[in-house]
C-alpha cells in the first residue's frame, strides 16, 4: 500500500474513531479521550513542513466540524505540526533515523524513543486544546489535572492502537 | 547559487539596488514561522468568531455532511434507546391527557363550542363571544441526530431547519424538560445550546413551583444530571422534591415547563443572601431523541416594546 494512501485511509478511520465512538464514552469530567491526532504523528518523516501544518488544519478542522468547536481542535493540530520536526530532530540519533521505514513508529524509532515522542506532542496538543476549551483559567488546578489525565489516557489509547495495527516490514 | 559572489559584495549591491530582496530572503527564511503563526491566527479568529451568538452556521455539525453522517448514525443508535424514548413519551402522553378538557368533571355540559381554543363563549344558552385568545405558542416537534453532553459547551443538532420555520432563539425543550436555546439555523438542520453548557451570561430564569420564588438556573460543568439554581433568596422556606419550572418572564419558553427538582440546598456564605440549590435535571440528556422547538408568536411584540421602553427610560 502507497504511503499516501495509508494515510489518507488514516485520516478517515481516526476521524470516524474520535466522533463515533470515543466521543460517546463518557469516562470522567477530566479525562478527554483523544486518538485523532496520532495521524499527525504518524505522517511520514520527509514531509516539508507547510505540508504537514497544512494537513494538520485540514484534520483539525474537519474534526471541528462534527465536534462544534471551531478551531480549537485546528488549534492545536497546526501547533503540534509545527513542533514536530523539532521534537524528532532532539529524539534522532546522530545519523537520522533509518530510511527504511518512512514514517514514525516503534520499530523505525524505537519503543522508548517512540514513546517519549508521542507523550510529549500529545502533551503540547493537550495544552492547547483545554485552555481553549475550558476558556477560562481560574480553575488551574482543575485544568491542569485535565491536560494530564487527558494525556495519559490518549498515551494508553495510542499505545492500544498501535499494537492493534503493528507492521514488521 | 551565490558561491560565486563575495559575501561582503552581495550585501552591498543588495542593499543598493534591490532593497526588497532583503525583505524577501528575511521571510523565505522564516517561512515556516509565519505559516504557522497565519494558520494558528486563522484558528484563534474561528475559535472567538463563533462565540458570537447570533452567527449563522458554516462549518458546524450543521452543515450537510456531518449533519448527514450524524443521521445515519442516529439512525443505528436510535434503536437502542427505544425503549427509554418510548418510556418518556408514554409519561408525556398521561401528563397531557392529565390536562385535557374531558379529564375534568366539568359543571356546564355544553363542550361543543368550548373545545375551540381561538374563542371563549358564554357558557349561558345565549353562547356569545366573551374573549378571545391569540395563540401564543407554537410546538414543532424535531428528531435529535447529535448530542453531546461532556464538554464544557455542549450542541445538540436536530433535524429541522429553516425550511420549516426555526430561527435562532427559540426555546427547545423536551419529553420531560427544558433542553436548551437555538442557537443556529441551516436550511434543514439546527444546532441547540444545550442547558448544559458553561457561560456567564447563560442562564434560564426559573421559579420555585411551591415557594413561587424566582432564580436563575445555571450549569457549571460537572455531571450532566445536575444544575445549579441561584438568586433564590435565604428567606424562603425551600423543600426537598420541589419542582423548578420556567418562570415565562422571558420570551422563549412558555410558564410552569419542568427544568428540574431540588436535590439540596446550601448557602455560599455567611454574608451571602441567597441559596445555591442543586437540582436535578428534569430531561436525561443521555438519552435525548426528540424535543420541542417552540415558536413564541409574539415574541417579536414583546421585544420591541420592552426595547423601546428602555429606550425611553435612556
Amino acid at each position: 500500500m502507497s504511503i499516501l494512501l495509508r494515510n489518507i485511509i488514516r485520516f478517515v478511520l481516526l476521524l470516524l474513531l474520535q466522533v463515533f465512538v470515543l466521543k460517546e464514552i463518557r469516562l470522567h469530567q477530566l479525562v478527554g479521550l483523544n486518538l485523532y491526532m496520532l495521524f499527525i504523528l504518524l505522517l511520514p518523516f520527509n514531509m516539508p513542513r507547510p505540508a504537514l501544518m497544512l494537513v494538520a488544519l485540514l484534520m483539525g478542522l474537519s474534526l471541528d466540524m462534527f465536534m462544534d468547536t471551531m478551531g480549537m481542535h485546528a488549534a492545536a493540530c497546526v501547533f503540534i505540526a509545527y513542533l514536530r520536526p523539532f521534537i524528532i530532530n532532539i529524539l534522532s540519533p546522530q545519523g537520522g533515523f533509518e530510511t527504511t521505514q518512512k514514517t514514525p513508529s516503534m520499530t523505525s524509532m524505537g519503543v522508548s524513543q517512540f514513546l517519549t515522542y508521542i507523550a510529549i506532542l500529545v502533551f503540547l496538543h493537550n495544552l492547547v486544546y483545554f485552555p481553549l476549551e475550558v476558556f477560562s483559567l481560574g480553575s488551574f488546578f482543575y485544568l491542569l489535572l485535565k491536560i494530564l489525565l487527558s494525556t495519559a489516557a490518549s498515551i494508553v489509547l495510542i499505545v492500544l492502537y498501535e499494537l492493534l495495527f503493528f507492521s514488521k516490514k | 547559487m551565490y558561491k560565486a559572489v563575495p559575501k561582503t559584495a552581495l550585501y552591498t549591491s543588495t542593499k543598493k539596488i534591490y532593497p526588497v530582496r532583503n525583505l524577501i530572503i528575511f521571510f523565505r527564511r522564516y517561512f515556516n514561522f509565519f505559516l504557522f503563526l497565519l494558520l494558528e491566527v486563522i484558528c484563534i479568529v474561528l475559535v472567538f468568531r463563533n462565540n458570537d451568538l447570533q452567527k449563522s452556521a458554516y462549518l458546524n455539525s450543521a452543515n450537510s455532511l456531518s449533519a448527514r453522517l450524524y443521521e445515519r448514525y442516529n439512525n443505528v443508535e436510535y434503536y437502542f434507546h427505544l425503549k427509554a424514548t418510548n418510556d418518556s413519551l408514554v409519561k408525556e402522553n398521561a401528563r397531557l391527557h392529565n390536562m385535557l378538557r374531558t379529564s375534568f368533571d366539568s359543571v356546564s355540559v355544553d363542550n361543543i363550542v368550548k373545545l375551540d381554543t381561538i374563542r371563549h363563549y358564554s357558557t349561558d344558552t345565549t353562547r356569545k363571544v366573551i374573549g378571545t385568545e391569540v395563540r401564543r405558542y407554537l410546538y414543532k416537534e424535531a428528531k435529535v441526530v447529535n448530542n453531546s453532553i461532556n464538554s464544557p459547551i455542549n450542541y445538540i443538532t436536530i433535524r429541522r431547519g429553516r425550511a420549516d420555520g426555526l430561527k435562532p432563539n427559540m426555546g427547545v425543550v423536551g419529553p420531560s424538560g427544558v433542553v436548551g436555546v437555538v442557537r443556529s439555523v441551516n436550511e434543514n438542520y439546527a444546532v441547540v445550546l444545550s442547558l448544559l453548557s458553561k457561560g456567564k451570561n447563560f442562564g434560564f430564569s426559573a421559579r420555585l413551583s411551591y415557594s413561587k420564588e424566582m432564580g436563575t438556573v445555571r450549569w457549571y460543568g460537572g455531571e450532566a444530571g445536575y444544575a445549579v439554581m441561584e438568586d433564590v433568596p435565604k428567606s424562603v422556606k425551600l423543600i426537598r422534591g420541589d419542582t423548578v419550572v420556567t418562570s415565562g418572564y422571558s420570551a422563549l419558553f412558555p410558564e410552569n415547563i419542568p427544568i428540574g427538582y431540588v436535590e439540596s440546598y446550601t448557602v455560599a456564605d455567611k454574608s451571602s443572601t441567597s441559596y445555591t440549590i442543586r437540582i436535578k435535571l428534569a430531561t436525561n440528556f443521555y438519552n435525548l431523541q426528540y424535543v420541542y422547538v417552540i415558536d413564541n408568536l409574539l415574541k417579536d411584540e414583546q421585544q420591541s416594546l420592552e426595547d423601546s421602553t428602555y429606550r425611553l427610560i435612556k
